[in-house]
């Protein structure tokens, strides 16, 4: 079809037709067809140059200077544990591991899934059973051939009965990991789950070797990785090290070493060090640093846009939010425009609470939420507060001063409605450990490329991330209708009732999703803001 | 004067004790709390069982403290929950990396404050001693995370002279310790020098430095021979009072400019919640404390004579 091959060579999936149907009568964009095909297998040079082919449209070929090699770049991130990639709950971790330790598949920042350590997949007509060809010749840091015993240790721990993993819901439905070859799996699914070689590149998913138990089950004790870096240091709350590998099996990055280094959690010192040369790139901005950054002579800001977003959710079965009127009543008094425009300066997207954002694919546009007070007052009379009602909030500023923020208009707009919140405010490091427990209290949660993600680990009913206790047999099985649709626009269409059933159960107050920002220094090449923040280094050079 | 320093010394580690115990009665008179903090919030109630009994958490509270106070004395300070690595292998580092501060914090503040009180002391009133009494009084007034701030502006984003960090990453550096020095150096100076003018005021006004006068001493001898002696008592007194602050009282410089020390360790260790990091660092906490006022009263004897006359037993051997 058009010169449309799968990675490994074989049959095309039968989908793979139909979306190339919709890309030719215009029903899908560039971008929408790459994506849907790269899960199918397809490889993204034939997926692009098809598309190119259809759209007449030539590859982009921007004027880039040459690449410099060697040199030494230095990150400044918060350094956290990270004894078992599998487990980590912050992504910072996952950045310094990124650089040692491989996944099955990569995904770009355009959201398009790329080989990695499979070199090709092919799932079944039905999308319930999928077969991983691995590459060949990769070996260990410490010689040990790379090989199907390392895929199936590493998915097998993630679904064990024991595992600590956020992966065990995101991957519950996979049966069984089969071990065909030395070099090729198949795993056997429950449900048909179309996303999967994309849900490989979670920060939680790296594969790790078959000995990593027996070793200590301790990364950076044993820092063994099939990737183009090596660790040579590593120390919690101060900073790690990564080597550049001689023996790398792809393509070489252009960075002889890298350097973390914490700074802290106070935002400012990264600042004041961005300034003074002591670092090359921030990890992230906060909102409140932009100016500040815009002002340095030698750094650049970057920024894009993100599914990132706080949530302001209740616990479904916590009082008096055990109470859907008091739920919605809050919703309603919410105006979520406010909270963007004074809590983060307008720089991001106007949210429905619905935790789906218009970047990401399957997003399905709800009719806009109205602010409706005076209903809200009627709904808290209702319930047997014609009073008013006290409640409390409770919040971390784990990612920055913003959340207090927001948290704040909404305490303004609540007010109108006779609901009275009370802030408690925590520092951050004391939130996390409550995150998931107070009944009403503000999250962050990070982008993922496909929102069916972020839904499967918060609002599935018994998910290891639902904070809210939400727990809905209707939303669970809209939920898994869309997941399984191939077409986008379809599967767009099947989130509305995903979307408006989490909407009418009102668990939340999504308000918007807030523009990332980062910095560099200007001699600092090839970094992208990752939407999700995965930063690899490999493509980044100093000149 | 043996007995009354063996008195001291008997005090001094009743404190140490009493504190040991407050410490460890607040941190894990809890144990399921304690179990919770190592093992984590996702832990099952079997791992933490299991934990719990492996640790020997079942035991009476007072036969658990005195086992920890065993083990602490013997250098076994538990193993830190947040660093994943023995406290002992990390809190000597970054003391060490306090003392660093805390020394040249003193070593730029004392003489700048003597100079400063010596200079205004001398002459009560003058146009000196009224525009060092200003300089001292505002600096003290601005507490440290705003100078830290107001000196950050200037220094490392307006003129670009300093590092903003100092994390000394790739070993010391002096370039980056300049900015904090400067920060506690300035909140402590002042208040130094304030102490070190009214001493001297008071000395410089005192009978035998009238005679000294009187007799044609020149005014440098009677400074430095007569007055300073007498005038040193009380801001040794105030510096040995600075060293248990310098040592936990600068969190908020160190957190600020991200210096690895102490500060930021207790800092990160209280964020954390952990435990054996914690009582570590209260305990050698305490040390200091403790040392620098047995220190202080060891110096104190030195300067002033009237002490070691007063310590001298009476003749009956009645009392100390």
């Amino acid at each position: 079809m058009l010169g449309l091959r799968n990675n490994g060579g074989s049959r095309l999936h039968r989908g793979v037709a139909e979306l190339a149907d919709g890309l030719l009568q215009g029903r899908l964009d560039r971008r929408e067809f790459l994506r849907s095909v790269s899960w199918l297998g397809v490889s993204a040079a034939s997926a692009s140059a098809f598309a190119a082919s259809v759209l007449g449209a030539k590859e982009a070929s921007a004027a880039v200077e040459t690449p410099k090699r060697g040199g030494s770049l230095r990150f400044a991130s918060v350094i956290q544990e990270l004894s078992d990639p599998s487990t980590v709950a912050w992504i910072e971790s996952s950045n310094l591991f990124r650089n040692s330790l491989e996944f099955l598949t990569r995904v770009d920042a355009d959201n398009v899934t790329h080989p990695y350590l499979a070199e090709s997949w092919e799932p079944s007509e039905d999308l319930k059973t999928w077969r991983f060809k691995l590459r060949q010749g990769i070996t260990w840091s410490d010689g040990v051939p790379f090989t199907s015993a390392d895929v199936a240790y590493t998915i097998k721990r993630w679904i064990a009965p024991d595992s600590k993993s956020s992966n065990k819901t995101s991957f519950a439905s996979v049966q069984d990991v089969e071990i065909v070859g030395p070099h090729e799996v198949v795993l056997h699914l429950s449900r048909p789950m179309l996303a999967l070689p994309q849900m490989l590149f979670a920060y939680t998913c790296p594969i790790l070797p078959r000995d990593f138990d027996a070793t200590g089950a301790n990364w950076p004790k044993h820092p063994v990785g099939t990737g183009p870096y090596t660790m040579t240091h590593f120390a919690v709350g101060q900073g790690a090290s990564f080597k550049r590998r001689a023996d790398y099996w792809g393509t070489a990055p252009y960075l002889d070493e890298i350097h973390f280094i914490d700074l802290g959690a106070d935002i400012s010192a990264q600042v004041a060090a961005l300034a003074a040369g002591q670092v090359d790139i921030l990890y992230k901005l906060s909102i409140e640093q932009v100016d500040l950054v815009k002002r340095i002579p030698n750094a650049v800001l970057l920024t894009g846009s993100s599914a990132q977003t706080l949530c302001l959710r209740m616990q479904v079965d916590q009082k008096p939010f055990d109470d859907i009127r008091i739920r919605r009543a809050v919703q309603l008094s919410a105006n979520n425009k406010q909270m963007l425009d004074l809590a983060y300066r307008g720089q991001g997207t106007v949210s429905q609470n619905d935790h789906v954002s218009p970047i990401q694919p399957e997003y399905f546009a709800l009719p806009p939420m109205q602010r409706d007070v005076a209903q809200a007052r009627a709904l808290l009379k209702e319930a047997g507060y014609p009073d008013g009602i006290d409640i409390k909030l409770v919040l971390g500023n784990t990612q920055g001063r913003y959340e207090q923020d927001t948290a704040q208009v909404l305490q303004q707009n609540c007010r109108e409605a006779g609901i009275r919140i009370a802030l408690d405010v925590l520092p951050a490091t004391e939130y996390w450990p409550i995150w998931n427990k107070v009944p009403f209290g503000v999250t962050y949660w990070a982008h993922r490329p496909l929102a069916v993600m972020t839904l499967d680990l918060a609002y599935r009913s018994g998910a290891a991330w639902n904070e809210t206790h939400f727990n809905s047999p209707a939303f669970d099985a809209a939920l898994d209708h869309a997941s399984a649709i191939l077409d986008p626009h379809e599967r767009s269409k099947a989130m509305q009732a995903v979307e408006q059933i989490l909407r009418d159960n009102a668990v939340m107050v999504q308000p918007y999703f807030p523009a990332p920002f980062t910095a560099t220094a200007k001699n600092v090449h090839g970094y992208k803001l990752n939407p999700a923040d995965y930063f690899d280094l490999f493509t980044v050079w100093l000149s | 004067m043996a007995r009354r320093w063996g008195v001291r010394l008997a005090e001094i580690v009743g404190v140490m004790l009493a504190v040991s115990c407050i410490v460890y009665l607040m941190l894990e008179v809890n144990a399921d709390e304690v179990a919770v903090k190592v093992l984590g919030q996702f832990s099952t109630p079997e791992q933490r069982h299991l934990w719990l009994h492996e640790n020997g958490y079942e035991r009476p509270f007072l036969l658990r403290y005195l086992g920890w106070l065993w083990h602490f004395l013997w250098g076994d300070w538990g193993m830190s929950t947040h660093y994943r690595e023995p406290v002992i292998d990390i809190l000597p580092a970054r003391l060490a990396h306090t003392g660093i501060l805390a020394c040249a914090t003193l070593v730029v503040m004392i003489p700048a404050s003597f100079l400063l009180g010596i200079l205004a002391g001398m002459r009560e009133g003058s146009l000196a001693d009224r525009a060092i009494s200003v300089f001292c009084i505002l600096t003290t007034s601005v507490p440290e995370f705003a100078s830290a701030v107001f000196l950050a502006a200037i220094f490392v984003f307006w003129l670009g002279l300093l590092p903003g960090a100092s994390t000394m990453t790739e070993g010391f550096s002096l370039r980056e310790i300049v900015l904090p020095v400067l920060v506690l150096a300035l909140y402590a100076t002042g208040y130094l020098a304030r102490i070190v003018r009214a001493s001297m005021v008071e000395v410089m006004t005192s009978a035998y430095v009238r005679t000294a006068l009187m007799k044609g001493a020149s005014p440098s001898r009677i400074v430095l021979r007569h007055a300073l002696r007498n005038a040193l008592i009380a801001p040794v007194t105030v510096i040995m009072l600075q060293v248990p602050w310098l040592l936990s009282g600068v969190i908020v410089t160190e957190v600020f400019f991200a210096y690895k020390g102490f500060g930021t360790l207790l800092y990160e260790a209280a964020l954390n919640s952990d435990v054996a990091m914690i009582e570590a660092c209260a305990m050698v906490s305490v040390v200091v404390v403790v040392a620098t006022q047995l220190l202080s009263d060891l110096l104190y004897a030195w300067l002033n004579p009237r002490m070691r006359r007063a310590e001298r037993p009476a003749p009956q051997g009645a009392g100390v």
